[in-house]
């Protein structure tokens, strides 16, 4: 019952890094589409946060992003919208925090050897205000979900006409594997009866490694004809017959001696 | 806060405009995740600062291993068997299963806060649906004022373990529902005590009822109710040196009758509230319903003791049954009536008979006519002497005593009876009389089969659809149950009839 280490690593019990425990974040809901183009962007600036603040207190701040132009047009779709409008929305009684893992990787300062052996783990912030990123709806936003509409009612297979006759494979008059056994067959060539002693001594031995035996792996640990294997077995194994090792030999007890049964 | 109130760069105008640049980093080491605490959970990680916090996955090797049979068995020596492993990855692979391996960084996380006995923890399962159809991006401000977007990969919600044992839903289900019986056995208890309490009085009376008994039939069973009472003194009615008592006894039933009323409300009542709010009937102590009990007691007037011996024997009965019984009371009294009404009948018969033989002897042209009306005149003595000697004695037992009657006689007499029985069917039931189904063969023949109770008995002819009122029909049947006097035995504290089969 032991556990691979990699398993073991991942198991055990980590302190938990609180330094930026205080800070406040934000969470923010975006759209699958623009969290692609996020990704795609080769880091830098994705676009801007322009945060208006009413004149009158106690109003909440009118937030809008805009994604970079470059952003815009980039993407294997249309062009998708420009602006979007961040709905402020409350916590609720809910308590978010964020946390990270940091995965063990080798980086320039620490030179070959990784950092750290186990995935280092640290709360990262308290989340202070919830945000949802909604586009402004547009021309270019409704082709936008037009085309994912599309996209996703597409069958996804279809009926092709085909005008020749189609053959996946080839007709093989003898397979590779039946050329390999027939090889080792005759190279092997017939089982034959060694003596009874010695015989004897192999099952013991193989015995001792493990209780119950079939019939056909005692004949390839043996290498005897299992009818002549057989007679041996019947002096002294006994074969069972019933659920648990169905159809397997095991040694009689007279003959066995195993450790772990006198330990049970 | 602080880091993400922009700085009022344009401050002066009342709505300032403010532009931040976003970013995205592409080479982010960090995997960030969400942590969701229950509502109401004031965990707060700034406090915690000196507390050591430790995070760990669960490890649910085993019990992965143990869902999947791996390892169950040895792989060497006693119990092993060879190549075990390899034949049941083979047999997996024929049937298509396909065998998830374990993922530790699929496992829930362990929050462990503090030390020791103080330590809180919490665990963390994954929520899996939430980032399917959006992203999550954490925005954090960084010194320059511009934001930093991160993704958020994965949500936890945590939740404290509770290490104390609790009941799910079906036991606590199952322990709702005792929650009224248990208030069951509260009112038990109440009852048992209060039984206990007039017991003694109890047995003493029962004891005498059986002393009287006793002396009177040796060959009765154990009688335990007040039923039987009433029978035996039903059945000794014929003899008139009990009569006096027996008046008594009665009235002393229907005193305890008043009593048992009066307590049956008072009962009821206190059901009632029973039901209404039991909280409070639970918190209750023993003494608390004293002064209720010494009122309905006090109520009912004399014989306080006996009352409340009987209002005990009565409690476990139903009220319909009780019913019943008062009607085989009442039919008792009607049945003394009966009697005087039954000699008045028989006197007007005889009036009837010679108003008739003189009639007949006037129109008759025979020379016994003379012989014929002394013997009529005998006859008429005798009858009337037959009938006081054996009143309650059916009807249709009288013919066969008189065979020594001539026929004219006979058949006069059978007429007035015929007569007088319709008479006596338009004003009461008539005594023993065999009515349309009730009739004492009726009875043997049912009590024969099987044990009855006399309200079984009552529902037997009822279902018969018989033309006679309820009244009239249980009397009728307690007549003829007194005449037939069948066994009785009471189980299950009713009292059930029974004939053995000659």
């Amino acid at each position: 019952m032991s556990m691979p280490p990699e398993f073991e690593k991942a198991h055990t019990p980590r302190d938990v890094d609180l330094n930026a425990a205080g800070r406040g974040v934000w969470l923010v809901k975006v759209p699958k589409y623009l969290s692609e183009k996020w990704n795609h962007a080769d880091g830098g600036e994705v676009g801007k946060l322009k945060i208006t603040r009413s004149k009158f207190p106690g109003q909440k701040p009118d937030v809008v992003f805009s994604l970079n132009d470059k952003l815009v047009k980039s993407g294997d779709t249309t062009q998708s919208p420009k602006d979007h409008k961040m709905v402020l929305t409350g916590l609720g009684n809910q308590n978010l925090v964020v946390f990270s893992e940091t995965p063990p990787m080798i980086t320039a300062d620490s030179g070959a050897k990784p950092d750290h052996l186990v995935d280092k783990l640290g709360i990262e912030g308290k989340v202070i205000q919830r945000a949802e990123c909604r586009p402004i709806a547009d021309n270019n936003y409704l082709k936008l979900k037009r085309l994912q509409v599309e996209a996703q009612n597409k069958p996804k297979r279809e009926v092709i006409q085909i005008s020749e006759v189609v053959n996946a494979y080839k007709p093989i008059s003898d397979h590779k594997f039946n050329i390999e056994h027939q090889q080792k067959m005759k190279n092997e060539g017939k089982r034959l009866r060694d003596s009874k002693d010695v015989v004897m001594e192999r099952l013991f031995a193989a015995f001792e490694k493990h209780q119950y035996y079939n019939v056909k792996d005692l004949v390839r640990v043996t290498n005897q004809p299992i009818t002549y294997l057989k007679e041996i077995l019947k002096e002294i194994c006994i074969y069972n017959m019933k659920a648990p090792h169905r159809n397997m030999w095991e040694l009689k007890p007279e003959y066995r001696h195993y450790k772990e049964d006198e330990r049970t | 806060m602080a880091t993400n109130q922009p700085q009022a760069a344009a401050g002066a105008s009342g709505s300032a405009t403010q532009e931040h640049s976003v970013r995205v980093l592409k080479d982010h080491r960090k995997i960030y995740k969400m942590m969701k605490f229950s509502s109401g959970n004031e965990l707060d990680f700034v406090k915690l600062s000196e507390t050591p916090v430790r995070m760990e996955r669960e490890n649910n090797f085993k019990e992965y291993k143990t869902a999947n049979d791996i390892d169950q068995m040895p792989k060497f020596g006693a119990g092993s068997e060879f190549g075990r492993e390899q034949k049941e990855i083979a047999r997996k692979k024929k049937y298509g299963i396909m065998m998830k391996n374990y993922n530790p960084s699929d496992q829930p996380w362990l929050l462990k806060i503090g030390k020791n006995k103080e330590m809180k923890r919490y665990k963390g399962v994954r929520e899996g649906t939430i980032t399917e159809n959006t992203s999550y991006y954490i925005f954090t401000q960084c010194s320059d004022g511009a934001f930093e977007a991160f993704p958020v990969e994965e949500w936890y919600n945590f939740s404290p373990m509770i290490r104390y044992k609790y009941l799910n839903s079906e036991e606590a289900e199952e322990e709702f529902s005792r929650r009224d019986k248990t208030l069951n056995y509260f009112s038990i208890m109440v009852r048992k005590r209060c039984r206990n309490d007039e017991d003694p009085d109890k047995v003493d009376e029962e004891e005498k009822n059986l002393k009287v008994k006793t002396s009177k039939k040796s060959s009765k069973d154990l009688v335990l109710t007040d039923i039987d009472e009433w029978f035996d003194i039903s059945d000794d009615e014929d003899d008139d040196d009990d009569e006096n008592d027996e008046e008594e006894g009665d009235e002393d039933s229907k005193k305890s009758k008043k009593g048992k009323k009066l307590a049956k409300k008072v009962k009821k009542k206190r059901t009632a509230k029973h039901n209404s709010d039991d909280e409070a009937i639970e918190e209750s102590d023993e003494g608390d319903y004293d002064d209720k009990e010494v009122d309905y007691i006090s109520d009912s007037g004399s014989s306080s003791e006996e009352e409340g011996a009987k209002k005990d024997k009565y409690e476990e009965k139903g009220v319909d049954e009780e019913k019943g019984l008062r009607k085989l009371n009442c039919s008792e009294d009607e049945e003394s009536d009966e009697e005087e009404k039954k000699e008045e009948i028989n006197e007007k018969e005889e009036k009837s008979k010679k108003g008739d033989e003189s009639e007949s002897s006037s129109s008759s042209s025979g020379e016994d006519s003379d012989i014929e009306k002394d013997e009529g005149l005998a006859s008429a003595i005798f009858l009337q002497q037959e009938a006081k000697r054996n009143s309650p004695v059916p009807r249709s037992d009288t013919p066969s005593s008189m065979e020594t009657e001539d026929k004219k006689s006979m058949k006069r007499k059978l007429e007035g009876e015929t007569s007088s029985s319709k008479k006596m069917r338009t004003d009461s039931p008539s005594v023993g009389g065999s009515k349309e189904g009730i009739s004492e063969s009726a009875i043997r023949r049912y009590l024969m089969r099987k044990p009855m109770t006399p309200k079984e008995l009552v529902q037997k002819f009822k279902s018969k659809k018989l033309n006679i009122s309820k009244e009239q029909m249980t009397s009728t049947i307690a007549q003829l149950l007194k005449k037939i006097n069948p066994d009785k035995k009471i189980i299950n504290k009713a009292m059930y009839l029974s004939l053995k089969s000659n």
